[in-house]
C-alpha cells in the first residue's frame, strides 16, 4: 500500500502583468510566507527538504539553482531545483516523502516574465541549433504549425477554439488573484491580429508574473497540520522527443502517456466521470481542445462539440479551466504548472467563492512547458 | 515573517538592464557533419534507417528513437516532400510586424519518417495546402556553407 500524501499549504501572489514592486526573489518570499503561515509550519525549523524550479537565464542568471534557497526559508538545508515544470517539482517532493525519510517538504515555483526584455530570443535559444535556430523566426510559429495540423486532422474549427479563450477569460473575472480576466466575444479572437497563421493574438496567453509555494506533508503529519488536507491520488510525467522533425504534430502524446500513468495509480477508468473538475494547460486556445482529448475526456476530434455545448463551462458537466487558465490568469512559465495545481486545491477545499465547481472532490491539474518543449505532467489530487 | 512596507510610489522604483553575452560553438556530431557536408557538397538530404523498426530518420542520428539501437546506414532520400502542416508568420522574434509575412512548414521527406522546418518559396501564402508536393531549392554551390540555410526554401512542384 502506497504511502499517503497531502498539500497541507498554499500560498501564493496575485498574477500580473508586471511586478516592478518586487525582487524576483521577494515574489517567491511573499509566496512562501503566506504558505508557511497557512500550513503552520516554520521552514528553519518543521521542514525537512525544499523543491524549487528554476530555469537557467530566465532571471538573468545561470546556475540559477543556486539562488533559491534564502527566499524559501532554506538556507543550510537540503534544497534540490528542477529545471522544469512546478508539477514536476511537486512529484518530486512527493518521492521524498514517499521515502519515509522526510515528512515535510515545500516546493516553489515563480515567474517573473516582465524582467526579460528579449523574451522571443530567449525561447529561440531552446531551439535546435543547427536545424531550427538558424531560421531565426518567431517562437508562437511553433504554435501555428501544430494547431494547423490539429484543426486539419480534428475538423476542429477557429471559432471552437476562439470559445475557449471567451470561456477561460470569462472565468477569470471571477477569479481575484487572475490577471487578465475579460469579457469578449468569439469575433473579438478571430478578429484580433494574425500573429502566425490560425493562430491570433488572443489564442495567445500573456506573460506573466507570480510565485506559488506549497507545503506538502505524510499522512500522519498533514492530519495534525490541517482539517482540509488535499491528497495526491496519482501523478504521471512523459516527455516526447525534442525534434521538430519527427514529434507528432496532432495530437499531445505525451499528455495521453502521463494521463495513462496518472490513471492507473488513482484507479481512474473513466476520466469524465470520476474526475469533477480541471486545470489543464491552455498556453494556446488550441492547446486546450488538444489536451482534453489526450487526456481521454474525449475521443479526439470531439473537444470542439464539448466546448460548443458548454460541457466545460464551471456550471457544465467538467468544468475545465474555471480559474481562467492561462488566457485568463497569464503565462507563468515554470511556474504555470503551480497555478493549476494551486486552483484545484482552492476548488477541492470549496474556497473560491463565485467560481465554485459544486461537489469538486477528485481534481486534475495538468501541465506543458510552451513551445518548443513537449513535456507533459500530471497530477491527480482528491479530498 | 512576512512583507509589512512595500514601494507604494512607482517613481520610486529602479531597473537595471542586464545583457548576457554568450559565445560557443555547437558541433554538430557524427550524424550533423555527415548531414551537413552532403547539403554544402551534393545538394542532397540524407537520413539513417533504423531496419529493426523500419523508421527513417530525417535530420539523421546515430541512435534509433524508439528502439536505442546504433544507426549507421545512412541513405539519400532525395529532395521532395509533402506539407504535413504549415503556419503564415507575421511576428518578428521581437513581435514587431513583418514587412512580408514568411510561411513555415513541417515537410515530410518523401519515404521517411522524419523531414525539414523549412520556409516555403514561389508560392502565394493563400494557395498553401496541407498535403501538397513540395521539393528543396539549394542555394548555387559556390554560396553553400554547410548550414540548413544552404536549402533558400521548399517550392511547389
Ligand atoms: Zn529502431
Amino acid at each position: 500500500m502506497i504511502k499517503k500524501v497531502a498539500i497541507v499549504g498554499v500560498g501564493y501572489t496575485n498574477f500580473r502583468s508586471t511586478t516592478p514592486d518586487l525582487s524576483y526573489r521577494e515574489l517567491t518570499y511573499e509566496a512562501a510566507t503566506k504558505a508557511y503561515e497557512e500550513a503552520g509550519v516554520d521552514p528553519r525549523k518543521d521542514i525537512d527538504s525544499f523543491v524549487s524550479t528554476a530555469e537557467d537565464f530566465f532571471e538573468g542568471y545561470s546556475i540559477a539553482d543556486e539562488y533559491c534557497p534564502d527566499q524559501l526559508g532554506a538556507v543550510l538545508k537540503p534544497v534540490n531545483t528542477i529545471a522544469g515544470d512546478f508539477l514536476q517539482s511537486l512529484i518530486t517532493a512527493y518521492m521524498m516523502i514517499l521515502t519515509g525519510r522526510l515528512n515535510i517538504v515545500a516546493v516553489q515555483a515563480m515567474s517573473k516574465a516582465s524582467n526579460m526584455t528579449t523574451l522571443g530570443e530567449l525561447e529561440l535559444f531552446a531551439f535546435d541549433p543547427v536545424f531550427n535556430r538558424p531560421l531565426a523566426e518567431n517562437p508562437h510559429f511553433v504554435a501555428g504549425l501544430e494547431m494547423n495540423r490539429y484543426l486539419h486532422d480534428t475538423k476542429t474549427t477557429r471559432e471552437q477554439c476562439a470559445k475557449v479563450v471567451v470561456k477561460n477569460k470569462k472565468n477569470a473575472l471571477n477569479n481575484p488573484y487572475a490577471g487578465h480576466g475579460a469579457k469578449i466575444t468569439v469575433e473579438d479572437v478571430l478578429n484580433s491580429k494574425i500573429i502566425s497563421y490560425p493562430l491570433t493574438h488572443l489564442d495567445i496567453s500573456p506573460a506573466s508574473d507570480g510565485a506559488v509555494v506549497m507545503v506538502l506533508a505524510s499522512e500522519e503529519i498533514a492530519k495534525k497540520l490541517t482539517r482540509k488536507p488535499i491528497w495526491i491520488r496519482g501523478v504521471g510525467w512523459c516527455s516526447d522527443t525534442f525534434s521538430l522533425e519527427s514529434r507528432d504534430w496532432g495530437e499531445s502524446t505525451s499528455t495521453r502517456l502521463a494521463a495513462e500513468m496518472a490513471y492507473k495509480m488513482a484507479d481512474i477508468d473513466n476520466p469524465k466521470k470520476e474526475i469533477d473538475v480541471v486545470e489543464l494547460s491552455d498556453i494556446y486556445s488550441y492547446k486546450e481542445l488538444q489536451h482534453l482529448e489526450a487526456l481521454k475526456f474525449c475521443n479526439k476530434g470531439e473537444a470542439g462539440k464539448m466546448i460548443d455545448n458548454g460541457i466545460t463551462e464551471i456550471g457544465g458537466e467538467l468544468p475545465v479551466n474555471p480559474s481562467g487558465g492561462s488566457l485568463g490568469v497569464g503565462h507563468l512559465y515554470e511556474c504555470s504548472g503551480a497555478q493549476k495545481t494551486l486552483e484545484i486545491v482552492l476548488q477541492l477545499r470549496g474556497e473560491v467563492g463565485k467560481r465554485q465547481v459544486k461537489n469538486a472532490n477528485i481534481g486534475l491539474a495538468h501541465s506543458w512547458r510552451g513551445v518548443p518543449t513537449t513535456t507533459s505532467v500530471i497530477a491527480i489530487l482528491g479530498n | 515573517m512576512g512583507i509589512t512596507e512595500k514601494i507604494n510610489r512607482n517613481i520610486d522604483i529602479t531597473s537595471w538592464k542586464g545583457k548576457i553575452p554568450v559565445n560557443y560553438i555547437y558541433t554538430a556530431g557524427i550524424a550533423g557533419e555527415k548531414f551537413f557536408r552532403e547539403i554544402k557538397d551534393n545538394a542532397k538530404i540524407v537520413g539513417t534507417k533504423c531496419e529493426k523498426c523500419e523508421v527513417t530518420y530525417v535530420p539523421p542520428k546515430i541512435y534509433c528513437e524508439r528502439c536505442f539501437a546504433r544507426l549507421e546506414n545512412y541513405i539519400d532520400v532525395g529532395t521532395k516532400g509533402t506539407i504535413h502542416t504549415f503556419t503564415i508568420l507575421h511576428e518578428n522574434l521581437d513581435g514587431t510586424k513583418k514587412e512580408e509575412p514568411t510561411i513555415i512548414a513541417v515537410v515530410k521527406i518523401d519515404g521517411t519518417d522524419g523531414g525539414l522546418i523549412h520556409w516555403l518559396g514561389e508560392i502565394d501564402p493563400k494557395d498553401v495546402k496541407i498535403g501538397m508536393h513540395i521539393k528543396a531549392v539549394f542555394k548555387s554551390k559556390e554560396k553553400r556553407e554547410g548550414s540548413i540555410l544552404d536549402i533558400k526554401y521548399f517550392k511547389p512542384i
